[in-house]
């Protein structure tokens, strides 16, 4: 009975302290910095002024959000095409062997993200295998330029964060009873019908955390669009970066960041709006 | 046991990383593909003082970097161009040089000392001076199709072109396109340089200042801008690769080596200093990445073939309508309001 | 139906092979005699002997596995105590909490980054290893805290009351009866710490500083300037690497459960 209030204080401090000092504070610092006028020696300057905001209307800047977020999404749909079976596959196999094989897909992991984007450009450069093959297989004359396009930035996107939308899915599916499926289709529902009706909305959640978890990460991988994209498939990550690390306009790079911060929150809102009709089943019936 | 020994492995390879508090270090910061390796484990060898070498690909880049680091944590060696020289030396971010304690200064070429961005050398000691020309893949395009910057604006290079990452540089071209000078400080003058390049878009491949080379060496990108020594190091991988003076003028610039208010490791900076401008360095670093040396001796010393390669050590023909990058002052944000832009209009 | 099922164990080698086909050729030109990676030149060690020899990238490689081990650590710390603290106990500002940890899991990497930079430029953190760890264990806590929090709610409470029924006090209930039944989470808490940290590129770019180089700002460069062979070779080491301990810790894992029966 003695220990129980120190040690809960103790822990409470522990994770106060932490979450207030690395999560909040950091955060409003942006939102201020996004206010404040840019500084050439010291970064920002006590000036409060609109105008970042005002600038991010640049049409020059709205196509290139425009663009990143188009390759963020069809990366998104991509890694959902592919990972939503997988996930799947991988859920029904037999318990021995699925610990091994999820560990399989973390794995590369371990290689570090920006090494794994470089082995793409081993694979797509114009020198590179896949150009090596077509024209050693006599399907192309002229090697393809794949490299510095969109869909290098895409592919690499892609190849980077499927691993990202597997994980949430094979969750989801793990929770899915077999039995759930069995029953609907002693009900007489086909295939499609029980997909439609029984497994898309269970693995709502998991669909929706997966492409989440694809979607925000993709607009702000810099290094992928540096490495693959070359002159004119900047992500807004790319954008953020030049800002503070080049352009030193730390206000400008705030404010950009507080817009992408904004759409992650509307992502979010429609992801737990989502949940809440999964768990209320009478609304579900309702709406259909 | 078994635990015991992996948690006495582990506790090792702790140590083995902290132990280096007790070596001699030198923090250098340069641009990438400007130093051979053989002259950093030369110095090493010699003075046991190890260096920990750490790359730009930019001025501004550098100059970002620096202002985030604070007195406990900042390089000891830097090498910006001579307009950041100017920049930071009127910001008191530079340490002053003690000429005496250089014992190998007068073998640096007169004509290339008491400059006006840095009047008597009080602040920095140059480096390498070269240029950024036109890069020609001659596989890939008709030798002598090209020779002049405006050249490059040919719809027949759509997607095929490179640029240096590097705002003054693609400024002084667009400038001098347009017959003004690559250090013009009129506001006007720059945003006509800005909407002409932003026609050259379209033909921009990829922008690259980590080492321009590698994407002619690859095959992504067929002509543009680049670095003279950077020519020179592909021609010895890809005879194909020419380098070319435009007609309207080529880019000179020089490199310098300073030393930061903030460096914790002075000693070892003057000793390193010292190291580059002994003739047989200064020459082996010429030899191997093909930029000029500003030092007198060391060029005296050059291997024939080097010394008459109109690539490093350009001609009088070749210097025509040529302009050194100067500090522009106030107009840098000019600069840079236009180069985000340009950047950014890339879709 | 064979065809399907067929069909199905097509489908999953696929997908492992669009996950392995880059790494794969990483690896194998790891051996490449030829310095032009795209003309096989037979087989060498030759880059493995020059990765030794590079100090620099092998000192990069350490740091960043100094700093995955010990933001792993140090996030399985405080993590599992989180969990338990949102679990156990009531307090003002719990759904707030929550909802940190949350916006930190979903914020992108980016935002992260810029935030952190400018609170260490505010309050005078030495970027290096200091503001490197500190960065790594904030992104990696929630993570940490949400995979033992699961385990933590399919968790009977009985036992604990019964331990404190028995005279246990707080501390001395949380070591000898949670801990163990949470082990297997805070296990994977730290596996996947120690993953977050090691695969993380863009928070590691902006706070670091000269002091403690980590790789991928080494390899930066080395990357965008085009093949460095080395670079094949160090890929390979980390994969083997990261392969051994997986395996490893599947064993402990193992080894841990056969004790229990």
């Amino acid at each position: 009975m003695k220990l129980r209030k120190p040690f809960k204080t103790v822990v409470l401090v522990l994770i106060w302290g932490w979450i207030l000092l690395f999560v909040l504070a950091p955060n409003l610092l942006v939102v201020m910095t996004s206010f404040l006028t840019r500084d050439d020696a010291h970064f920002i300057r006590w000036q409060a002024t609109l105008e970042n905001y005002l600038r991010l209307f640049d049409p020059d800047y709205l196509a290139v959000f425009g663009h990143s977020f188009y390759m963020a999404l069809v990366t998104t749909l991509l890694c959902l095409l592919v990972g939503y079976p997988f996930a799947y596959l991988l859920s029904r196999l037999r318990a021995g062997v699925k610990p091994y094989l999820l560990f399989l897909v973390i794995v590369p992991f371990w290689t570090n993200s920006l090494v794994r984007t470089y082995a793409m450009k081993l694979l797509i450069a114009t020198n590179g295998l896949v150009n090596q093959t077509l024209l050693g297989l006599g399907w192309i004359d002229t090697p393809l330029r794949l490299l510095y396009t969109e869909t290098a930035v895409i592919v690499g996107l892609f190849y980077v964060l499927l691993p990202f939308m597997i994980l949430p899915l094979y969750a989801i599916f793990e929770q899915l009873r077999p039995e759930l499926l069995e029953a609907s289709g002693d009900l007489g529902a086909g295939t499609w019908q029980t997909f439609r009706r029984v497994v898309l909305p269970l693995t709502m959640p998991g669909i929706i955390a997966g492409c989440l978890l694809v979607l925000l990460p993709a607009v702000g991988m810099f290094y992928v669009g540096d490495v693959l994209g070359g002159a004119k498939n900047l992500l807004i990550g790319n954008v953020i970066k030049n800002q503070f690390l080049d352009a030193r306009d730390w206000p400008f790079g705030a404010a950009i960041s507080l817009l992408l911060t904004l759409a992650m929150a509307m992502l979010l809102y429609a992801y737990y709006l989502s949940v809440r009709l999964i768990r209320r089943p009478h609304a579900h019936a309702e709406l259909a | 046991m078994t635990r015991l020994k992996t948690s006495l492995w582990a506790v090792c390879l702790f140590l083995g990383t902290a132990v280096s508090a007790e070596e001699k270090l030198l923090y250098l910061y340069n641009w990438s593909e400007y130093m051979p390796e053989q002259v950093l484990e030369q110095f090493e060898k010699e003075t046991g003082i190890r260096v920990v070498y750490s790359t730009y690909d930019s001025n501004e880049a550098m100059y970002a970097k620096l202002r985030l680091l604070d007195k406990k944590n900042s390089y000891d060696l830097v090498v910006p161009s001579t307009y950041y020289v100017s920049k930071m030396r009127r910001e008191g971010l530079l340490a002053k040089i003690d000429k005496s304690r250089l014992k190998n200064f007068a073998n640096l070429d007169a004509k290339l000392l008491n400059q006006p961005f840095d009047p008597d050398n009080s602040y920095s000691v140059p480096y390498l001076w070269g240029s950024t020309g036109i890069a020609v893949n001659t596989d890939k395009v008709e030798a002598g199709t090209v020779s002049k910057w405006r050249d490059l604006w040919n719809p027949a290079f759509k997607d095929r072109l490179l640029l240096t990452n590097d705002m003054r540089e693609v400024f002084h071209m667009g400038l001098r396109v347009l017959g003004y000078s690559g250090n013009d400080t009129d506001p006007a003058h720059i945003e006509a340089a800005y909407h002409e390049l932003k026609k050259l878009v379209p033909n921009v491949r990829a922008y690259n200042s980590e080492a321009p080379r590698m994407p002619y060496l690859e095959g992504e990108t067929d002509a543009g801008m680049i670095w003279n020594g950077e020519a020179y190091m592909a021609k010895d991988e890809n005879p194909a690769i020419d380098y070319v003076y435009p007609e309207e003028g080529v880019i000179l610039w020089l490199d310098s080596l300073i030393i930061p208010t903030t460096a914790r490791n002075v000693d070892h900076a003057y000793q390193f200093i010292d190291f580059i401008l002994r003739p047989e360095i200064g020459a082996l670093i010429s030899e191997e990445i093909g930029y000029a040396s500003p030092n007198r001796a060391a060029v005296d010393t050059l291997d024939e073939a080097v010394r008459n390669n109109r690539t490093v050590y350009p001609t009088a023909e070749d210097l025509e309508n040529s302009e050194f990058q100067i500090d522009v002052g106030e107009a840098i944000t000019v600069y840079e309001k236009f180069w985000e832009r340009l950047k950014t209009a890339g879709d | 139906m064979p065809m399907l099922n067929w069909l199905k164990h097509a489908y999953l080698w696929f997908v492992y092979l669009l996950l392995y086909l880059p790494i794969g050729v990483l690896v194998f030109y790891s051996f490449n005699a030829s310095k032009n990676p795209y003309r096989w030149g037979g087989f060498s060690w030759h880059w493995y002997e020059r990765l030794w020899q590079n100090s620099s990238l092998l000192e990069a490689a350490m740091n960043s596995l100094l700093l995955a081990v010990s933001a792993a650590t140090l996030s399985t710390l405080i993590g599992p105590l989180t969990a338990v603290a949102l679990h156990r106990y009531r307090f003002r500002g719990k759904r707030f909490l929550n909802s940190m940890l949350f916006v930190v899991m979903m914020s992108p990497d980016i935002v992260l980054a810029i935030s952190l930079l400018a609170l260490f430029i505010l309050i005078g953190v030495q970027l290096g290893y200091v503001s490197l760890l500190l960065a790594h264990v904030t992104f990696c806590l929630p993570f940490v805290v949400v995979t033992v929090y699961a385990r933590l709610s399919g968790f009977n409470p009985q036992i604990l009351e019964a331990a404190r029924d028995l005279g246990a006090g707080d501390l001395r209930a949380l070591v000898t009866v949670v801990l163990p039944i949470i082990f297997p989470a805070v296990l994977a808490g730290w596996l996947l710490g120690f993953t977050l940290s090691l695969d993380d590129v863009v928070v590691s770019m902006f706070v670091t500083g000269p002091t403690f180089e980590i790789l991928p700002l080494r390899i930066y460069s080395m990357v965008r300037l085009g093949i460095k062979p080395e670079v094949n070779a160090l890929a390979t080491v980390l994969l083997l690497l990261s392969l051994a301990t997986l395996i490893g810790s599947q064993f402990i894992l193992t080894r841990k459960g056969e004790r229990k029966t």
